[in-house]
């Protein structure tokens, strides 16, 4: 019988406003692979993240093989052969895979008898070699910020290795990969379960607890529902545990019915601030009554494709027209009173200024128009009466109503906002960037009913999402970015999940 | 459910630094601890700290003194000490404007004896009547001290330079080409400052006679006074003031927001740099009448200190100008008096400025506190 | 010619040690603007010591300001960890806490000197005044042309300096400390996750700053007044921060901008001289560095890079 590993015991935490976990007790045992599943918000990262050191629990105590621990930093953590890869990569993007991985750790040699110094060509052995142990096949030498974002995860696994570790956290490892991506990750996870290790797998997609894991902890709102054996138990269940209720995944969808193009986008070229191109020759057209969705991988280009449309980045050649009228080198505001809305996938720094109050974000899109503006001034009036219809037809939750400071909003109703008043600016074409990241399955399955409502009032709609499955259940259309080129377009009905993935790895190519 | 117990300590006093009144407990809470500090100081160097702080408000106008000279009583104090802080307002308004764009104009001071000099060398020294005399000197101080500041704020938006650098760099080169152009054609050689300018183009009317007391009139007071709530209401009515905000705090929103970010950081510096200009006219021809060369105004750090000290609000900025004039102006006399240092109130200004520097980290503490208190509050009404 | 050289090292020198002193603080992610400050609080307490105890050796010896080096480097990097504290500790805005420590340094020192004469003195005096520093001439080296100059008439302390630089280079490149620096101003969380105390780290490096700034305000101290007076302050600091903003916050780089200010300072000087302009040309000439700083910042601004973490506020919690 395998002992307990790690033992939870009335662990409690509380961050300003919220209790992140609420007395929560179970444990993990050695050789195992052990799923936290939860939504978005329900506490699953906070709790690992107390196992690693970053956070300390208000109340109750952590046992680790047995013994009580304090771990009060990652040093700790690292010296009780814990370690995580985080869903936020803490890698630094200037440094070498190696000078990441031995960061802390560092081996040295002494130049001339005495001068201490980092030993890097001892390093680059050591991990080329642990590299091709675990199958985590990388160049000791290459920079960070040159790899592949599935790549920079093979770094943060090869972290934990180098230092031994024998828990290893995985914190929402397959957001940012692809279909084959995950098949391959989860393959290594299984070794790693072989050679002894003790998997903890942070998720919230049960199809992937089902593939590898024994057993899984549910955590709802920070409080624990139930560990669960996984084998027996069915996804229903599991989703049940999760939400509190059943969830319908299945959208409704009328059929589509497209009408006239809306948005043109012809060879569209954009270059970014080292003049390297990242979106490439893009075509593509989004009718009336059409969602249009774009999956990839993250970092081929979405997101200055993106930006491109709505004004944000410079296009280098080729042209974008909405409704007809040439927009490639039209100013912002420009685009947004002809007809153009954009959720932006930066919250915090794009779409939000989070110092001003929610009234003064609601209105950022119009309040130079009559009736927020006479001449020079603003009539806040009419403001606050505009926001506070936003607020009720849409729940935004503020505490101070329209006075509200955005910065002290939760991350759900920031983005409720956003979502709100773009679309209540009515435009014929509305692009949403990763709408729903990051956010419980009560705003996504809203947001994604808004998206479909907005299509069947006869907008344009284009989606661009790193999730495949928001992809695959709301998009009338799917074409697939890699490396900065539009791959594939196709009608949803008529491609398979598997495919897309492929064309997302630029495994396949068109024709 | 007994909620009450559930309260931190002196939870009454924390409502009290957080929340609504935060605004002014903060800069009072600098205040003290600046004279307590103070206190110390003048107490290790063997002096009386309240004789200390009485002199000082004498010095300004605030309280009377024990003698005066023939004409001279506590009101001509007074309008002296307004003299010297119109310039003060005008120029911690600068500083202000720069900060609500998100920008640092720590170039006050070059704006300032730019816009003094050429006013100097164009009207000062003609021999224009007054009533044309005064209009215009006020046009060249805003004129000059825009372009500079402008320029500022062009080298940042398009060439992205840090504007403190430039700020600074443009004080020297200021300073040095003034003092080359007043050493070579414009020296007194009495004074070793520029020559007087003519009386009539003086923005402050020195020597009024009236009840048989001679004092000032600083004319442009009450226009200070003015700009402050002009600035106010730009802030907070209008819709330049709501785009130059955005701009401050966060450039990206306010570009996705269709807003033209390189059109409001140049307004922002150009307005800031005007203001500058009409604080070194009031500075230069007006409480005084000639320029030292060689030298900045310490009026253009000083500036920064008053902008934090008022929360970095136009009409803040009365209050706190009021403050650090008042330690300025007061220090002569207090250092006659009871024999400390007139440095000490520059000392007083420094660190009142460091405590304000620590106010963000005050507001965190405190609202760290009381919003862990109130997650407690509500979890136990959790069922 | 040889002067250019000459005058032109002795200015560039002590404006690259500041300028190290800066590339550490802002490599490991804090914005050190207050590096005027820091030499100012440096070279005060460098002319302190030589006021109170330079009489105590002998006349004529030179370890006074052997000390008054070693006492500019630690009141500089004392009074670096306000700094520290504000930007740390208490979060304050980095900027307005390096202005701070700028205006503070100036206040503070004046009255102090200013007291401080009063008091133990008995004399009304704004300066501390120090020995004049003797000059060094290589033999033979010093007789090559052109190349020469750099051997002739030099300061002890550009010796010092060249040290100082060869040391910072390889602390910072080479030894793990420097690697944890930089990885501090990239991505602190990373370095947090890696075991090693972020702000802790951060604290040295300001420290560092402090006393590498400290010690290049000495110098301009023995060099630009033979004393310690408010005149300090003329903007070396800022010039430095120009420098390593040319530099890319490498050591390398910026050792060729402050190069670049220090020749075409003394160049203008010299140029005056020559063609024989009165003396108040002089301050025209003065303006070179200052212009050329913003010329050289025009063209190279946009194509930097600042280290990715500098200037934000470090909060554990932030995922």
């Amino acid at each position: 019988m395998a002992k307990n590993i790690i033992e939870f015991r009335n662990v409690t935490k509380r961050f300003p406003g919220v209790v992140a976990n609420d007395n929560i007790s179970f444990s993990i045992k050695e050789g195992e692979i052990f799923a936290l599943l939860g939504e978005n918000g329900a506490g699953k990262s906070t709790l690992m993240s107390m196992l690693f050191g970053l956070y300390q629990p208000d109340e109750g105590e952590i046992y680790v093989r047995g013994k009580l621990e304090h771990i009060d930093s990652p040093a700790k953590a690292a010296s009780l052969d814990i370690g995580m890869v985080h869903q936020h990569f803490k890698l630094v993007s200037n440094y070498t895979v190696t000078e990441n991985i031995i960061l802390g750790i560092e081996p040295i040699k002494r130049n001339l008898g005495f001068l201490p110094a980092v030993d890097i060509n001892k390093a680059n052995a050591k991990i080329e070699e642990l590299s091709k142990t675990y199958g985590l096949e990388v160049k000791p030498t290459s920079v960070i910020k040159n790899l592949k974002v599935s790549e920079q995860q093979r770094v943060e696994i090869l972290k934990m290795l180098y230092r031994q570790a024998e828990i290893l956290i995985f914190d929402e490892p397959t957001a940012v990969l692809t279909p084959q991506e995950i098949d391959y990750l989860l393959e290594i996870i299984r070794n790693l379960r072989d050679k002894g290790k003790t998997i903890i797998l942070i998720t919230h997609k049960l199809e992937e607890i089902k593939r590898v894991a024994e057993r899984c902890a549910v955590l709802n709102r920070g409080r624990l529902m139930g560990i669960l054996d996984v084998a027996t138990t069915s996804t229903k269940e599991m989703a049940r545990m999760m939400v509190g209720h059943d969830i319908n995944w299945e959208i409704e969808k009328k059929p589509a019915k497209f009408g006239e193009t809306v948005l043109r986008v012809s060879n569209l070229t954009v270059e970014n601030e080292e003049k390297l191109k990242v979106v490439k020759n893009v075509s593509f057209e989004v009718h009336r009554g059409e969602i249009f969705a774009i999956a990839g991988v993250a970092g081929n280009g979405q997101v200055d494709l993106a930006d491109a449309i709505a004004g944000l980045a410079k296009a280098t050649e080729g042209t974008v027209t909405l409704l007809g009228k040439d927009i490639t080198h039209a100013h912002v505001r420009e685009r947004n009173t002809l007809g153009l809305s954009y959720v932006p996938e930066d919250r915090h720094n794009v779409g939000l200024i989070l110092d001003f109050t929610l009234t003064d974000n609601l209105v950022m899109k119009n309040y130079f128009k009559p009736p927020f503006c006479k001449g020079s001034i603003l009539q806040k009036q009419q403001c606050y009466a505009y926001a506070n219809q936003l607020i009720e037809r849409f729940d935004i939750r503020a505490a101070n109503g329209g006075d509200t400071l955005v910065r002290s909003m939760s991350g759900g109703n920031q983005q409720k906002a956003i979502i709100a008043r773009e679309i209540s600016e009515n435009s014929d074409f509305i692009m949403f960037v990763q709408p729903t990241r990051g956010l419980d399955i009560g705003a996504i399955t809203a947001i994604r009913e808004k998206m479909i409502e907005e299509r069947d009032n006869g907008k344009a709609v284009l989606l661009i999402s790193l999730d495949l499955d928001e992809i695959m259940s709301c998009a009338d259309t799917i074409g697939v970015i890699y490396n900065g080129e539009l791959l594939r377009i196709a009608e949803a009905s008529k491609i398979s999940k598997n495919e897309v993935g492929e064309y997302m790895m630029g495994v396949k190519t068109d024709g | 459910m007994d909620k009450k117990n559930n309260k931190p300590k002196a939870f009454w006093l924390l409502r009290i630094f957080g929340g609504k009144w935060q605004f002014l407990t903060i800069p009072l809470l600098s205040i003290l601890f600046s004279l307590i500090a103070i206190s110390i100081i003048v107490l290790l160097i063997g002096k009386n700290p309240l004789t200390t702080l009485t002199s000082l408000l004498q010095g300004s106008g605030w309280l009377p003194k024990a003698t005066y000279a023939a004409h001279k009583n506590m009101f001509t104090d007074f309008t002296e000490f307004l003299d010297a802080m119109t310039p003060m307002l005008f120029a911690s308004l600068a500083v202000i404007v720069a900060f609500k764009a998100g920008l640092f104009n720590i170039g006050v001071s070059g704006q300032m004896l730019l816009a003094g000099f050429m006013a100097t060398i164009f009207i000062g020294y003609s021999s224009l009547p007054s009533a044309l005399a005064w209009p215009l000197v006020i046009l060249v101080g805003i004129v000059m001290g825009a372009i500079v500041g402008g320029f500022t704020g062009f080298l940042k938006y398009r060439f992205n330079i840090n504007e403190v650098v430039t700020s600074i760099m443009l004080n020297y080169i200021i300073q040095y080409v003034v003092s080359f152009f007043i050493n070579t054609r414009y020296v007194d050689a009495v004074s070793r400052q520029s020559r007087a300018i003519n009386p009539a183009a003086r923005l402050t009317i020195v020597n009024f006679e009236a009840n048989d007391l001679r004092f000032r009139i600083p004319l442009c007071f009450v226009v200070a006074i003015l700009a402050a709530f002009l600035i106010y209401l730009l802030f907070s009515k209008s819709r330049q003031g709501y785009e130059i905000k955005a701009v401050g705090l966060n450039p990206k929103a306010a570009k996705y927001a269709g807003i033209s970010v390189g059109k409001n950081i140049l307004l922002g510096m150009t307005l800031s740099g005007a203001l500058a200009g009409l604080a070194g006219v009031t500075y230069y021809l007006g409480y005084y009448n000639t320029i030292q060369p060689n030298t900045l105004a310490s009026m253009g750090f000083d500036s920064i200190a008053v902008a934090l000290l008022g929360n970095s609000h136009p009409l803040g900025a009365i209050f706190s100008s009021t403050l650090i004039v008042t330690l300025t102006k007061g220090s002569t006399y207090m250092s006659s008096i009871v024999g400390v240092r007139q440095e000490i109130a520059s000392l007083i200004t420094g660190m009142i400025l460091l405590f304000s520097a620590c106010r963000a980290y005050i507001k965190y503490k405190v609202d760290l506190k009381l919003s862990t208190s109130q997650a407690k509050g509500s979890e136990r009404g959790k069922v | 010619m040889n002067l250019v050289i000459i005058d032109g090292l002795s200015y560039a020198l002590p404006l690259l040690i500041i300028a190290i002193g800066g590339i550490y603080s802002e490599r490991s992610g804090i914005t050190n603007l207050a590096l005027e400050g820091m030499l100012g609080m440096g070279a005060f307490t460098g002319g302190l010591f030589v006021a109170l105890f330079g009489d105590s050796f002998a006349a004529g010896s030179n370890a006074p300001m052997a000390f008054a080096f070693l006492f500019a480097a630690i009141g500089g990097g004392i009074y670096a960890m306000l700094h520290a504290l504000l930007c740390i500790k208490f979060r304050a805005n980095q900027v307005i806490s390096g202005v701070v420590i700028n205006i503070l340094s100036v206040a503070l020192t004046g009255f102090l000197t200013n007291q401080i004469n009063m008091s133990v003195f008995g004399t009304s005096s704004n300066k501390f005044p120090l020995s004049v520093s003797p000059r060094i001439t290589v033999p033979g080296l010093s007789d090559i042309p052109v190349l020469g100059a750099v051997f002739t008439n030099f300061y002890p302390f550009e010796v010092l300096i060249l040290i100082l630089f060869g040391i910072m280079w390889y602390l910072l490149y080479r030894t793990r400390f420097g690697l944890r620096l930089r990885a501090c101003g990239d991505n602190p969380h990373a370095v947090e996750a890696a075991g090693v105390n972020v702000e802790r780290v951060r604290f040295w490096a300001v420290v560092i700053s402090g006393a590498l700034s400290g010690i290049g305000g000495m110098c301009f101290a023995y060099s630009i007044s033979t004393n310690f007076s408010p005149s300090i302050y003329f903007g070396a600091g800022y010039l430095a921060i120009a420098a390593l903003i040319f530099g890319n916050w490498n050591i390398l780089p910026t050792f060729g901008a402050c190069l670049v200010f220090g020749f075409a300072r003394s160049g203008a000087y010299q140029l005056v001289k020559v063609l024989e302009m009165s003396s108040s040309v002089t301050d025209l000439a003065m303006t070179i560095p200052y212009i050329l700083t913003l010329l050289l910042l025009a063209f190279f601004s946009k194509s930097n890079r600042a280290p990715r973490a500098l200037g934000e506020i470090y909060d554990r919690g932030k995922r």
